[in-house]
């Protein structure tokens, strides 16, 4: 296995997350998606650790901390989104449209 | 041999499955694709050496993380979600996006060739413990203080506003 492989799919990884971020309308896919792409970074980060600098640890540190902050983001976001569905009563991004008035 | 037969079985299972997120049509099958697909990005950390790093994608990813979104999937929405259309009328679109950029990223991802080198990885845990708190203890303090403001923002997010009855 060379990096190329780990790099290869990460990146395809990353392309489907940005797919289905541009592309669902339910919100919740969308935030489904940057998980994905979440996923992508880290395994680009470990990859990078284990190839390239095998005595060191700082890639996967950084990715550890990149969970982290993933998980913070999805808490807060899954709050926003029930906080957002109680007044609008739907899950479509398009309809979203509270500050046009 | 075994390894390229883990590694190629890992990232199938990993890409057909977050085919499966994005493209369902069912929310609820989408969030159980996000947690194997999780799941197997777990498994191609183990297969990098990365033992604190699979654990960790087990326990705050796929048994927090898709299990939250799982429960969130269930309590919003109503049936009729199943027969509308999920994605909008932009999907060339994106998919235009998706290939210009692929065919960048696997140029950039095909020019690097390195193997990897003898000698099976250590275990991480320790070294990754001592650099939390040597020479990352800012950022490990900083991120702490984020987790609290999430937990306070979550908590303040969802709180339910009740009518002050007395008064």
């Amino acid at each position: 296995m060379t990096l190329a492989d780990y790099m290869i799919v990460s990146a395809l990884l990353f392309l489907i997350g940005v797919f289905g971020a541009l592309t669902r309308r339910n919100i919740i896919g969308i935030l489904m998606s940057i998980e994905l792409m979440f996923n992508a970074a880290n395994l680009n980060l470990a990859a990078f650790d284990r190839f390239l600098h095998p005595e060191g640890l700082v890639g996967q540190t950084v990715a550890i901390f990149t969970m982290t902050v993933a998980a913070a983001e999805i808490v807060v976001g899954l709050a926003l989104l029930l906080a957002i569905y109680r007044n609008t009563d739907t899950v479509y991004v398009e309809d979203f449209h509270l500050l046009k008035g | 041999m075994l390894e390229h037969i883990v590694f190629y079985s890992l990232s199938a299972l990993v890409l057909l499955s977050a085919l499966g997120v994005v493209l369902h049509k069912n929310t609820v099958h989408s969030s159980l694709f996000l947690g194997l697909s999780l799941a197997g990005v777990a498994g191609l950390y183990a297969a990098l050496g990365a033992d604190f790093l699979f654990a960790a994608q087990i326990m705050v990813y796929v048994s927090g993380i898709a299990v939250l979104v799982m429960f969130v999937v269930m309590l919003l929405g109503r049936a009729s979600d199943l027969h509308l259309r999920q994605v909008n009328e932009y999907w060339f679109v994106a998919l235009a996006i998706c290939g210009v950029s692929s065919v960048g990223l696997l140029r950039l991802a095909s020019a690097r060739n390195a193997t990897l080198s003898a000698g099976a990885a250590h275990p991480s845990t320790h070294a990754i413990g001592r650099l939390f708190l040597g020479e990352y203890l800012l950022p490990f303090e900083l991120v702490s203080l984020l987790l609290m403001a999430a937990l306070l923002g979550a908590v303040f997010f969802t709180h339910k506003e009740t009518k002050e009855i007395a008064s």
